[in-house]
């Protein structure tokens, strides 16, 4: 059972699902669901679709190298059957599978916390920067009350809690 | 034969244009690309075609059309739909290959060549 992938949004084409055209110079395209093949019949180039591997790929919203990536790949050789080696293979997809997804995830989070923090910056920055426009500028220095809301070290007064715990 | 939409008339229902289908059809970006990459050597001279325009001698490779005199042939080159074909054409159009990298596999695996060209 071959498992193919998508022409258009690279995901796995199972058995009996989605449709393949062949073109009459004899190329093969497989489609996933009748939406890649809708687009495709468009003349839409994947590459320019968001929704595609292959545009979030080349924009840098997925892991692009890595070493598992070298696992899965298409045979174009006859292999000896070895039952020793298909058992350890099918052992071994289990786990590279959760390294992969792990580490796909893990570079998403990446990719977005930085984002957060780049995000939090600029709003506190424009926040300082505009607080102008809510008040004047003298009315903050005569009344203090209205400034931005700046974490403050609270000072636990440990020799205090010393005391009492002796007591 | 496809219905024709929004038809008043009820006597020509159909559409001609799916009857001409062919005329229409353009080809892919691919195979185009393809045909622009090969050297110059192994391009062959257009074949005289009676159905087509002017004998099919004027042909614009970019955007796959026949043109009926050399002249038209120029002012399409000018064209803003012809300058807009030919900057898609710079770039390697997508490959299933492309789709298979995309969707995390390596390269495909052909074994140690056999015989040395």
């Amino acid at each position: 059972m071959r498992l193919e992938k998508c022409w258009f949004c690279s995901s796995i084409v199972y058995p009996g699902h989605g449709i393949q055209f062949v073109r009459n110079d004899a190329k093969i395209f497989r489609f996933c669901r009748s939406k890649c093949h809708k687009n495709f019949k468009m003349k839409r180039n994947p590459r320019k679709v968001k929704w595609t591997k292959a545009y979030r790929r080349l924009h840098g919203k997925d892991m692009t190298q890595d070493a598992t990536f070298e696992f899965e790949r298409k045979r174009n050789r006859p292999e000896r059957y070895d039952r020793n080696l298909a058992e350890n293979t099918l052992k071994a997809i289990k786990k590279i599978d959760k390294v992969r997804s792990d580490r796909a995830a893990g570079y998403i989070k990446k990719r977005l916390d930085k984002d957060k923090n780049k995000k939090q910056r600029e709003a506190k920055k424009e926040l300082e920067q505009g607080i102008n426009l809510v008040k004047a500028p003298e009315a903050i220095r005569q009344d203090p009350s209205l400034t931005l809301p700046s974490k403050v070290k609270v000072q636990v007064q440990v020799e205090e809690k010393c005391h009492q715990m002796e007591e | 034969m496809g219905k024709c939409p929004n038809r008043k008339v009820k006597k020509r229902r159909f559409s001609h244009k799916t009857a001409r289908l062919t005329k229409f059809l353009r080809k892919c970006d691919d195979a185009v690309y393809d045909e622009l990459q090969k050297p110059d050597a192994e391009k062959k001279a257009l074949p005289l075609e009676e159905d087509l325009p002017a004998m099919g001698q004027y042909y614009c490779l970019h955007c796959d059309r026949y043109f009926a005199s050399l002249t038209v042939r120029d002012g399409h080159f000018k064209t803003k739909r012809h300058k807009k074909r030919l900057k898609q054409l710079v770039e390697a159009p997508h490959t299933q290959l492309d789709a298979d990298l995309a969707a995390g596999m390596g390269m495909p695996d052909n074994g140690p060549k056999l015989m040395s060209i």
